[in-house]
């Protein structure tokens, strides 16, 4: 069992990597926030004074790209991504787990593709020195490259994910398997919106 | 070359493989097996296009405006207003439901939003007036359907972008469907009590000037409601904008209920974020998959072989409306409406169906698997509020209301106009 990597450290490496996950998200809303008054002050700025800002829907589309591949990370660890699971939720606890283990594989495969490809784009932008066809004319590889930046943060997160999933896989820890990529269920997803819902009309400051 | 890709489909979404991983892995399969090139290395390209899309901006904006509407307080006042203004009705406070789940819709992009929203304010109600229990319950599920009809809608954004038709008209065309399916919905509780009379409870008896007191709280929503899709008919803003003008409104209106913390933006963000990256990693799979598949020929193959079919519009239509009826019942609404839509669309257009109204018959359907079984979200989110009773309840209370978003179907499909009329006045 030695040559397993030990549970504890994978723990909190994941944990360190949620915490992370989340403040990348809140940073991410933050630039969308930001996009929003820009987006905001430009329209005005247009219809009030005639003026022309420009570049403001340039940006936010930068930083939505950015704040969205950050964001993915976030979601795996969540276990947010849409699964169909109309065969899964009748089949033995065993063999569901390693259908979440394949998932995971799945979605890995097609994150480091993903980040591949996308590294490929950034690095072209980079040495032909390409530019947006735009009054900013913003050299691409900056936004570019901070969005694979995202995309590889995701690649990294799903080996976490998927090392701390084959520990549980061998060892037969479907609990942990589950609590790693077990598929959230529409009961469990749908008392998450609803303790959210009680949680806004109550509101805090009620 | 069809059955092969179905197979494999089939067999990466039945293992229960994520949508986005599921379609992204049938992507990489597909390029070695039928083409000569490597395609997979556009995926990069495609994945920062669809990234960064300025009308897709809008996803964010429109997800986040509704997230700080339902943190803004204003929920109960709205729903109290509705009571006072719709309780007189045979069936009562269910046509609150109804309307407040209209108003919230105009404001939000998402059903399950509403239905949560409404729903904790509603349900301690049914004791107290003594409602039949399924009918009350099912008002709430069928009543947030309504988030993604009434503009703004997330859903409809993405229809526009996958079909390249214009959002703006798109919001257009579901005003009227929308207002009407609210009418159907509640016709559908006037008919019931009228026939069971105890199924409606004590009504609640209003006085005129409490009536028109209780206007001010409806104020808030129809501000946001008129600042956005105002906005955009007065040719001042695109969806984008108008969405980003949306979100400073609701964003004045939170701070002026007292609601504006750092820890709500915090919570907001979390959720926004979280939604927008599950959609958007569905759309770059998808984005990359319709390439493959149109590079490979096998777009044209499908569409031929389905046309070859040689099936006369309406009953094509009849087939859409079975598949998704079917599909619903498996599948999460967005991703559904991501993977068919490419390939429903343009055999739909190709048959001579008007893409806008073909959107709005599309999202009706969606509405539909909303609040049916197995996997309906709405249901699931009004039994989790309740916290006890079986679930059965839940379904057979929105059977009704089911029926009548099948009536709505047959409307349009027997005036077009009822979609295609305001486009067609203000386009």
């Amino acid at each position: 069992m030695n040559a397993l990597p030990n549970p504890n450290l994978l723990t909190r490496l994941l944990a360190l990597a949620g915490t992370l996950s989340r403040v990348a998200v809140w940073v991410g809303g933050a630039l969308t926030l930001a996009s929003v008054l820009l987006i905001a002050y430009d329209v005005i700025v247009r219809r009030v004074f005639g003026i022309t800002v420009g570049g403001a829907d340039e940006l936010s589309s930068y930083a939505f790209a950015i704040s969205t591949s950050w964001a993915l990370a976030f979601t795996a660890l969540d276990r947010a991504n849409v699964r169909v699971d109309v065969l899964y939720q009748h089949l033995p606890v065993r063999l569901g787990a390693l259908l979440d283990w394949i998932a995971l594989v799945a979605l890995g495969v097609f994150s480091v593709y993903l980040t591949y490809h996308a590294y490929d784009v950034a690095m072209t932008s980079w040495t032909e020195n390409a530019a947006a066809n735009t009054p900013l004319a913003t050299p691409l590889w900056v936004p570019q490259s901070l969005w694979v930046l995202g995309l590889a943060w995701f690649s990294v997160v799903l080996a976490l994910l998927l090392i701390r999933a084959s520990v549980a896989l061998v060892t037969g820890d479907i609990d942990a398997l589950k609590a790693v990529c077990g598929v959230k269920s529409a009961q469990e997803e749908a008392e998450e919106e609803a303790a959210a819902g009680i949680r806004m009309v109550k509101g805090e400051s009620a | 070359m069809i059955a092969v890709s179905l197979i494999l489909l089939l067999v990466l979404i039945g293992l229960s493989i994520p949508v986005a991983a599921a379609l992204g892995v049938l992507g990489l399969i597909l390029d070695p097996l039928y083409s000569m090139l490597p395609l997979t290395r556009a995926m990069g390209e495609m994945a920062w296009s669809s990234s960064n899309e300025f009308l897709l901006v809008a996803i964010p904006l429109f997800i986040m405006l509704g997230e700080i509407l339902l943190r803004a307080g204003f929920a109960e006042r709205m729903y109290g207003a509705m009571s006072l203004w719709l309780s007189w009705l045979p069936g009562g406070l269910m046509h609150a439901n109804i309307g407040a789940s209209t108003l919230f819709s105009a404001t939000s992009g998402s059903s399950v939003a509403t239905a949560a929203t409404v729903g904790t304010v509603a349900l301690p109600q049914i004791k107290r007036f003594g409602y039949n229990e399924p009918l009350f319950l099912g008002s709430i599920a069928a009543g947030g359907t309504l988030g993604i009809l009434i503009p703004p809608s997330i859903n409809l954004v993405i229809y526009g972008v996958l079909t390249n038709s214009s959002v703006p008209k798109l919001y257009l065309a579901g005003i009227i469907p929308g207002f009407l399916m609210a009418a159907l919905f509640m016709a559908v509780i006037v008919v019931a009590c009228i026939a069971r009379p105890h199924w409606g409870g004590q009504r609640v008896h209003a006085h005129w000037g409490e009536r028109f007191a209780s206007l001010v709280h409806l104020l808030p929503p129809l501000g946001i409601f008129l600042l956005v899709v105002g906005s955009i008919y007065a040719g001042i803003a695109t969806p984008t904008e108008a969405a980003a003008l949306g979100v400073v409104g609701a964003l004045v209106l939170a701070a002026v209920f007292g609601r504006l913390t750092l820890a709500m933006l915090r919570e907001v963000a979390e959720s926004s974020m979280r939604a927008t990256a599950m959609i958007m990693i569905i759309v770059i799979a998808a984005a990359f998959l319709n390439f493959i598949m149109s590079a490979i020929g096998l777009t044209d193959t499908l569409t031929n072989s389905i046309t070859g079919l040689g099936l006369s519009p309406m009953w094509m239509l009849l087939a859409v409306v079975v598949f998704y009826v079917i599909l619903g019942c498996f599948m999460e609404t967005l991703s559904m409406m991501i993977t068919t839509i490419p390939i429903v669309a343009p055999i739909m257009t190709a048959l001579g169906f008007d893409p806008i109204w073909l959107g709005i018959v599309i999202i009706v359907l969606v509405e539909t698997a909303l609040i049916t079984p197995p996997v309906g979200l709405n249901l699931f989110v009004v039994q989790s509020l309740r916290k006890s009773g079986s679930m059965q309840a839940v379904i057979t209370g929105s059977l009704p209301f089911v029926a009548a978003l099948f009536m709505m179907l047959a409307l349009l499909a027997a005036f077009p106009g009822l979609a295609l009329w305001l486009p067609s006045v203000f386009g």
